[in-house]
């Protein structure tokens, strides 16, 4: 076994935050190459073993694509995403691992194209997960709507990288999560806007509710810039809801423990919102525990 | 033609700040830093002998410390030929008249007496290694107000142990490399005490000046303010034009007391050669606040990120910045603050700007620790980019570890609008003019944190770095 | 009356669109005249191009003002010949105080440096005159100044900057009939005192009621469907463009 540092920040800042890289041991696995074309329009994939997807997306197609990443121990997920000229594809990833994953999402997305990603994280010891998306094309469109529920003591890295090549490109990334216990997370989200993306647009927002005093959460939204005509923007709020908010609830009579639950699932569920496959969110709203009844 | 001065204040003239003075070659240490030179730094200023040991630690960390591996590159700075220490000519005087000529007539073309009188409750003013003069006003000075050079007060039996007891503790030389290189070469820079409850109404200056070719500035600065007092403290640098790099690695040490309030301005003009690798760092109690305002036009590298630790229930800071990397600069400045106590709260606002090739990165991070419950933070970063050959990078960092926290952070880059330049320009400024207004609005939050002499300067450096070149 | 400005088969285009097809209409110096048309006809791009916005393209035809060609000036050098553009939708411009602004843009225009007491004591007079609060004059430029504010704001800086030609688009949309009646005071102290010349563009019956128009120029799909006395104004206005140019 070697250590290796993951999720590396593109430009590193102080040493002393640790949020450069997350280093990792990295097994040898044995890996499945799965192949997958976007000719259907919903696809279902369990991933239990070591696995390194591709899917190809081609002008016209249109395609929404999940993977349930749930194994007994570790396993690692490669995923190589080419969407061509005009094809629309969305990749939904829900996390149900108890022990971890390493995973990786190569994206590259070309004129006129549309990349959606969705990803749930409900748990995992420990959890490193990269995505890049490099918007190469004329209005290339990249949009990524993360949610996480951490628990007991999930350990959650992500890094998100979206590179503006093309001109008129867009990214559009919202994240938002809940910690409990004494889960630690930290998501970095990158929009690099390269010389030459004129009129590109970029904008971040993460949203995180923490209900224990034992969490730990890491928020590092970076924007690096290299064109004069773009627009980027990024936004954060972390830490207890707004006393406003809970005094409006209370007076209607809802208990605090209610409003914070009710907060809670509300933040999941603009997430889960964005994924079509009516399957795969009532799948997610078991393993959060809530009913369908009182969605 | 004349009009296009008018909207300027009034102009200056980036050779204001070029000028220098030969200096005498004699007066040099050997370049490089070995434990004979740091020696002789001691000897030369009779250091008590805890001061010699922590020069000769500080020399054996800087020696095992790596370099940043993070940040703008430094590889222009060759450390083992910059001249860490100059000996002046003269001894430190309060009596401006007695200053040498040359050094006088710099720090004349400066206007700095001049500030003194009209509107200074004291000043310093350091040339290259050394305070050269200091004064305070009469009735400052009698409201029982210390400011005076470190160096005379750690050899004045009334605060040598205040010095011994808070030099280098908030900064230890372990912090960085450059700190540590600081703890070994430092010399010059100014000591502040405020007693308890005294409110200093007008504020203090000090003035960093370096002359000399290829040397380095390692003032230090110490303020202590004692249970609600105030003080506003400004600092001014500058340094004229030499092929060779130059070297600031000055550190600032602030002791806010409880309920006490600082305010720490700074209008950093280095010249576009220099290395800029300071540190800052306040501490605040119970109640007290820390103000930083802080303009960065200068120097050809900056490191600067101004720390506050909120240590004591209520303490609070605030942090408001304007950054302008104009050709050939890499200006990496920022904030840090750690809250490390229950109430505590902060507020960033900072502004960067990058034209002609000019990198600015914006970099902070805000700390909140597990007892920091009922603390607040709100950071907003905003930059403008004034074409495609510069670079604007924003790289913060929230660390939070509490659940009774409210923290917010906005950030927004973009460009000046094609729709707000004609709008001026249909009302008759020129392209220019228009754009060279939208700039100096967009860096309003600082200048209307400063006093009105610094504030002006400020726009006539926005209007010298804007002239001419855009459009 | 002498012609001030000359508009001479002038087409724009806007994104590679083109909106204005072969315009050409005349005002003379001192006269008012009013611009018609539905929605989407070009008039607002009309007002723009004699202004110079860099959002047009003049792909045809010439603008004249004061018997210079001023089709491919700056923005500015027409402010200072004196053109001015009141906007539709005024923009707002942060860090820079109204009073600020309006003495650096009277020192462009004029070419004089004018004394701080001067200005303050024009800036007043003039702020009195719309009901302004005196604390506008200290506000950001436009910032979180409401519709109607906005509106007047661009009024002071026509009495301000005492300009040859004042284009006003759409000054009066979005007033209470109050609001009107102000800009209107606004205007016709502009007349009064600098007897400057109006190109106005509008909907709106209130804005003309105390106003003599010379002219009137209806625009359809971005050319000139009709050109009458200042009567027609008020004809469109009691029965609509329909019957005025279901005849063109």
């Amino acid at each position: 076994m070697e250590k290796t540092i993951l999720n590396k920040l593109p430009v590193p800042t102080f040493r002393w935050l640790g949020v450069n890289g997350v280093e990792h041991e990295i097994k040898k696995y044995e890996t499945k190459n799965v192949s997958v074309s976007a000719d259907k329009d919903i696809i279902r994939n369990d991933v239990t073993e070591s696995s390194k997807f591709t899917i190809d997306a081609q002008n016209g197609e249109t395609s929404e694509v999940v993977q349930y990443i749930k194994s007994s121990g570790e396993i690692s997920l490669a995923t190589e995403i080419n969407v061509h000229n005009g094809a629309k594809v969305r990749l939904v990833q829900v996390f149900e691992n108890e022990t971890g994953a390493v995973s990786e999402v190569a994206a590259k997305v070309d004129e006129n194209a549309v990349f959606e990603l969705v990803q749930v994280y409900l748990g995992g010891e420990k959890t490193v997960s990269e995505i890049k998306t490099e918007l190469a094309g004329r209005s290339a469109a990249f949009t990524a709507d993360i949610g996480y529920r951490l628990t007991g003591e999930d350990k959650l890295d992500i890094n998100l990288i979206a590179e503006h090549f093309g001109k008129k490109s867009t990214s559009e990334i919202t994240v938002n999560g809940v910690l409990e216990d004494t889960a630690e997370k930290t998501f970095k989200g990158t929009i690099d806007f390269k010389t030459g993306a004129k009129a590109a647009k970029g904008s971040e927002k993460e949203n995180v509710l923490l209900l224990d005093s034992r969490v730990k959460n890491r928020t590092v939204p970076l924007i690096l810039c290299a064109e004069e005509d773009m627009e980027g923007s990024h936004g954060a709020s972390i830490g207890k809801l707004d006393e406003n908010h809970i005094f409006y609830m209370k007076s209607r009579g809802i208990s605090e423990e209610k409003i914070y639950e009710l907060a809670a699932r509300s933040r999941l569920m603009q997430v889960i919102s964005k994924i079509g496959d009516d399957q795969t969110k009532a799948r997610i709203s078991e393993a959060l525990q809530w009913g369908e009844e009182d969605e | 033609m004349s009009m296009k001065e008018k909207t300027q204040v009034a102009d200056i003239d980036r050779s204001l700040y070029d000028f220098r003075y030969e200096e005498d070659e004699g007066e040099f240490l050997d370049s490089g830093i070995s434990t004979d030179i740091i020696k002789e730094i001691s000897d030369e200023k009779g250091d008590p002998d805890w001061m010699r040991e922590l020069r000769l630690k500080s020399l054996e960390i800087y020696n095992k410390t790596p370099m940043v591996d993070w940040g703008p590159s430094i590889e222009g700075l060759d450390l083992d030929n910059i001249v860490t220490y100059i000996r002046q000519k003269s001894r430190m005087n309060t009596n401006w008249e007695d200053v040498p000529e040359d050094i006088k007539e710099t720090f004349e073309r400066l206007g700095i007496p001049q500030a003194e009188r009209e509107s200074l409750a004291g000043v310093g003013a350091q040339y290259d290694s050394e305070l050269v003069y200091h004064n305070v006003r009469k009735e400052v000075a009698e409201s029982g107000v210390i400011y005076t050079d470190l160096e005379s007060a750690m050899h004045d039996p009334k605060y040598a142990d205040l010095i011994r007891t808070h030099f280098m503790k908030l900064v230890p030389p372990t912090d960085h490399k450059f700190a540590a290189l600081h703890g070994a070469v430092w010399s010059g820079g100014s000591f502040v005490y405020v007693p308890k409850n005294v409110h200093l109404e007008i504020p203090l200056q000090s003035y960093f000046r370096l002359n000399a070719r290829g040397a380095g500035q390692f003032e230090h600065t110490l303020i202590i303010l004692e249970e609600g007092s105030y003080l506003h403290f400004i600092e001014g640098c500058s340094a004229p034009k030499y092929y060779e790099a130059a070297l600031h690695a000055g550190c600032v040490e602030l002791y806010v007391g409880k309920g006490a309030t600082l305010r720490y301005s700074t209008i950093e003009n280095w010249s576009k050669n220099m290395y800029n690798l300071n540190t800052k760092r306040a501490l605040v109690e119970e109640g007290g606040k820390i103000e930083w305002v802080s303009g960065s036009f200068g120097s050809h590298v900056s490191y600067l990120y101004p720390m506050s630790i909120l240590n004591g229930r209520g303490a609070s800071a605030e942090f408001t910045g304007i950054t302008f990397a104009g050709e050939g600069q890499n200006l990496d400045t920022g904030a840090k603050i750690v809250h490390n106590a229950p109430e505590t709260s902060s507020y960033m606002d900072t502004k960067s700007i990058s034209k002609s090739g000019g990198v600015s990165t914006f970099r902070s991070a805000v700390v909140v620790k597990e007892n920091a419950v009922g603390s607040k933070s709100a950071v907003n970063c905003e930059s403008l980019m004034l074409d495609s050959i510069s670079r604007s990078d924003t790289v913060p960092v929230m660390d939070i570890r509490t659940d009774k926290a409210d923290i917010g952070h906005e950030a927004k880059i973009g460009r000046i609008s094609d729709e707000a330049v004609f709008y001026l320009m249909s009302r008759g400024l020129s392209e220019n003019e228009a754009k060279a207004m939208i700039v100096r609005g967009f860096a309003d939050n600082v200048s209307k944190e400063l006093p009105l002499e610094y504030a002006v300067e400020m726009n006539n450096l926005i209007g010298l770095e804007m002239q001419g070149s855009i459009g | 009356m002498s012609e001030l400005l000359k508009i001479d088969d002038l087409s724009v285009s806007a994104e590679d669109k083109e909106i204005l097809h072969g315009v050409s209409l005349t005002v003379g110096e001192g006269e008012t005249h009013v611009l018609m048309g539905q929605n989407g006809a070009g008039k607002s791009t009309l007002g723009c191009a004699i202004m110079g916005s860099p959002e047009y393209n003049i792909t045809g035809g010439h603008i004249v003002f004061d018997g210079e060609d001023i089709t491919e000036e700056s923005p500015d050098k027409r402010a200072k010949k004196g053109i001015f553009l009141s906007f539709q939708n005024p923009i707002e411009i942060p860090g820079i105080t109204l009073s600020e602004f309006l003495r650096n843009a009277l020192e462009q225009t004029t070419g004089k440096r004018i004394k701080l007491w001067d200005f303050k004591k024009k800036l007043k007079a003039a702020m009195e005159l719309l009901g302004m609060d005196s604390e506008y004059a200290d506000r950001d430029l436009n910032v979180g100044f409401s519709g109607g504010e906005k509106k007047k704001a661009e009024i002071l800086q026509l009495l301000v900057l005492e300009p040859k030609l004042a284009i006003l688009d759409e000054t009066d949309s979005g007033l209470d009939v109050d609001a009107v009646k102000t800009v209107s005071k606004g205007i016709e102290e502009y007349r009064k005192k600098v007897g400057g010349t109006l190109l106005i563009i509008t909907h709106n019956a209130k804005i003309l009621e105390a106003m003599q128009v010379d002219r009137t120029h209806i625009l359809l799909d971005g050319k000139v469907a009709k050109e009458g006395s200042g009567q027609l104004a008020y004809n469109v206005l009691e029965n609509g463009f329909e019957s005025i140019v279901s005849g063109v």
